[in-house]
């Protein structure tokens, strides 16, 4: 890690220590929210990372604002930290559109989804936006004409129909039907600014967070089952609760790692081959190790109080948000095979690009 | 514990194109790939391999090699096994008994041995197990006698890969009696050469039905002092640091790839989604395996000693070489044999026969995860 991302990692868990306890992430199941932490985060620049500084952004790039999502997902934080910046905000500033202040969201393109730009009326009908509702505007694609726009939709103007992931995040239905929007808010979108880049950056954006809460899973696991006695003795001595400690730590250096190289492999942007593989892998990973970690816990591991389930509901939302394993390694399988036999050891053999 | 991610420099990009490039002129297109480092025996291999620097990279150049750092290992390790290249004659030798020379063997042992090591023609075999000793290393029974001039050791070793195509093996024995309190102590390793006086060696077939094991009986073996490897009574210590560095490499998940790639030839691009899901997830797997692997590569070469991560490797590796092929025999909906005129099948009938040795080998998963675990809870 460079000096400069180690330094971001660094302040960014000072910061989620001191703002974001498990008794924070509770307290904001609520209302699915922090305004207290994202104030914070908005103060330190944070949500913005990665979006250029001549864009109204904070600059740095995409490795940096991943370092900050696993922090993020390392403290379960109820922030929209990944869809502010690393997408909207992108879209935003790629599109030239100004970047209003404030949370934001986007819409990937769900198979259901549906947006329409008619000069600049705009109707739409998008679901499970996450954060839609606490937003100030929602960042979609809307085809007019045979072009694809990017729109900052006001959240103001749309109806929300409130819905929530297993963790009790806003995941949030949002109707504009036939609005009026401003020329300020509509911009032809350019060239690499699709569905499938946003759904590339969201995946990235969720493999972060699943690594940095899987990082939390092995430390609490660890620490539990060393302190808690049954006959006579810490649990974490028998053999068979090793293997779940062994199997917690395996899959989390592995989505870990994964997810480091695709961040750093995204130069400027994400690409297919690296985050189809980290989704992929990440997904696995958070189900193996959300199962293991419930197992060597006990029946405290089932108590909402508890920090792990605050983790392990998470990891159950992010593995099938913008894909889930199934969708990524289908999408990774048909280009694999499309190059073909050959193709396929230079493939597995590129990591880290220099 | 911590894996960093980690570039491949542009001359370790080159050496990989190189071998590359060898290989594509070495192995002939419809060659019959072999499955991980125990794959196939083939001696003229191994000795070309070694012309072009590739056997004992390891070793220093004094001793006839080529000091090459551990991630130049790595890659042509991982090239050679993804290409299903037969390694088998050397790769023992040059994994695990060049390093334990290097570390714990006289000047003399040094000498005599790495050279030949290095030209892909001395071959070691492991002397480890014995009929009623496993995992449990200290419980060896195989005893060594002082005599004039060295020892006599008398026992006998099971699962002795490729004996009857090796020279020696290190043989791990009790050179005193055992302690009550310390049954580490006593061990010691003493290199035998397998066509001694003495020394009996007797196939045991191998689940694919392949001569691959072999069962060393040793009767009053004479073994001279400078054969002694190491300090006499420091066996235990030796065996395990052994084991610990040299288990994370791409031996430890690349066993099965050829599979995979076969699978891919002859099935086409034309993949159903289910297909495609399965083919993704394990490019998706090993892809992430490898990180982990190559991290610890780099480590090693930084002077670090990240022996929990590289059991941790070792663990998850060899159960994905495992869960490769009961992906690709359910995608295939086939049933493997072993004569069938498709390379696939013939070698996914392989893979199964042989694929329950990968979390064996080098340490069983279970003995692996007992080493991860006290680490992690250090």
């Amino acid at each position: 890690m460079s000096d400069d991302r180690r330094m971001l990692t660094e302040v960014a868990t000072g910061l989620f220590r001191d703002l974001c306890t498990p008794e924070d992430v509770v307290a904001a199941e609520a209302t699915g929210w922090s305004g207290r932490l994202w104030d914070a985060l908005t103060e330190a620049g944070f949500p913005l990372v990665s979006v250029p500084e001549a864009a109204g952004g904070s600059g740095g790039d995409v490795a940096d604002a991943c370092a900050l999502l696993t922090v993020a997902g390392r403290f379960a934080a109820p922030v929209p930290l990944a869809e502010t910046g690393l997408l909207a905000g992108w879209a935003l500033a790629a599109a030239g559109l100004e970047l209003p202040g404030g949370p934001l969201s986007v819409a990937v393109g769900r198979p259901d989804d549906v947006a329409e730009l008619t000069g600049r009326r705009f109707s739409a009908r998008l679901s499970r936006v996450p954060w839609g509702g606490r937003s100030t505007r929602v960042v979609a694609l809307a085809e007019s004409g045979g072009q694809r726009f990017v729109v900052a939709a006001p959240i103001d103007a749309a109806t929300v129909t409130p819905g929530r992931n297993l963790a009790a995040e806003p995941r949030d239905t949002l109707v504009w039907d036939d609005v009026e929007l401003a020329d300020a808010d509509i911009a032809p979108a350019p060239d690499g600014v699709d569905t499938a880049a946003l759904r590339l950056r969201g995946a990235l954006a969720r493999t972060a967070q699943i690594a940095g809460a899987l990082a939390r899973v092995t430390e609490l696991t660890v620490r539990y089952t060393g302190e808690r006695q049954q006959f006579g003795r810490p649990v974490a001595r028998f053999q068979a609760v090793q293997a779940h400690l062994v199997t917690i730590a395996e899959e989390a250096q592995l989505a870990g790692l994964a997810a480091q190289v695709a961040a750093l492999n995204a130069r400027p942007d994400p690409a297919f081959d690296d985050v189809a593989a980290a989704k992929a892998a990440a997904g696995e990973a958070a189900t193996v190790a959300a199962r293991a970690a419930h197992q060597a816990h006990g029946a405290i591991g089932m108590t909402k109080e508890y920090e792990l389930g605050q983790l392990t509901r998470r990891l159950w939302s992010w593995r099938d948000e913008f894909g889930g394993e199934r969708y990524w390694s289908r999408e990774l399988g048909r280009r694999l095979a499309a190059e073909g036999a050959d193709a396929l050891w230079p493939h597995i053999s590129r990591g880290l690009v220099a | 514990m911590q894996f960093a991610p980690t570039v491949l420099s542009p001359a370790e990009e080159a050496l990989r194109a190189e071998v590359r490039a060898f290989l594509a002129t070495e192995l002939p297109p419809d060659h019959r790939p072999a499955l991980g480092f125990a794959g196939r025996h083939d001696p003229e291999f191994s000795r070309t391999l070694a012309k072009r620097g590739w056997v004992g990279m390891a070793i220093p150049p004094e001793y006839g090699g080529h000091g090459r750092s551990a991630v130049d290992r790595f890659v042509v390790a991982e090239e050679l096994l993804a290409a299903g290249a037969p390694i088998g004659a050397h790769f023992v030798a040059d994994r695990q008994t060049a390093p334990a020379l290097l570390h714990f063997g006289t000047e003399e042992q040094r000498r005599r041995f790495l050279p030949g090591i290095a030209a892909g023609e001395v071959y070691f075999s492991l002397g480890m197990s014995e009929p009623d000793s496993g995992s449990d290393l200290a419980s060896v029974r195989t005893r060594a006698t002082r005599v004039e001039g060295g020892w006599t050791v008398t026992g006998t070793k099971v699962w002795t890969s490729e004996a009857h195509n090796n020279h020696y093996f290190a043989v791990l024995c009790r050179t005193s009696p055992m302690e009550e309190g310390n049954k580490h102590a006593g061990l010691s390793q003493l290199i035998v050469d397998l066509h001694a006086d003495g020394v009996r060696i007797s196939p045991i077939p191998y689940l694919d039905g392949s001569h691959h094991f072999n069962e060393v009986a040793l009767e009053d073996v004479f073994v001279p002092d400078h054969m002694v490897l190491g300090e006499l009574g420091s066996g235990w210590k030796q065996v395990t640091s052994e084991l610990a560095y040299e288990r994370s490499g791409p031996d430890r998940w690349l066993s099965t790839f050829p599979v995979l790639r076969a699978w891919l030839r002859e099935r086409g691009p034309a993949v159903s989604g289910e297909e495609a899901a399965v083919l993704g997830r394990l490019a998706a797997r090993a892809r992430a395996i490898r990180h982990l692997s190559l991290s610890v590569a780099r480590a090693l070469d930084a002077g670090e000693a990240p022996a929990v991560e590289a059991a941790l490797v070792k663990e998850v590796g060899t159960r994905f070489e495992q869960d490769l092929v009961e992906a690709l025999r359910e995608a295939a909906e086939s049933e493997p044999d072993q004569g069938s005129d498709s390379l696939f099948q013939a070698l996914l009938a392989e893979a199964v026969l042989t694929s329950p040795s990968y979390t064996l080998r080098g340490g069983t998963t279970e003995i692996l995860r007992s080493v991860a675990a006290k680490g992690l809870a250090a």
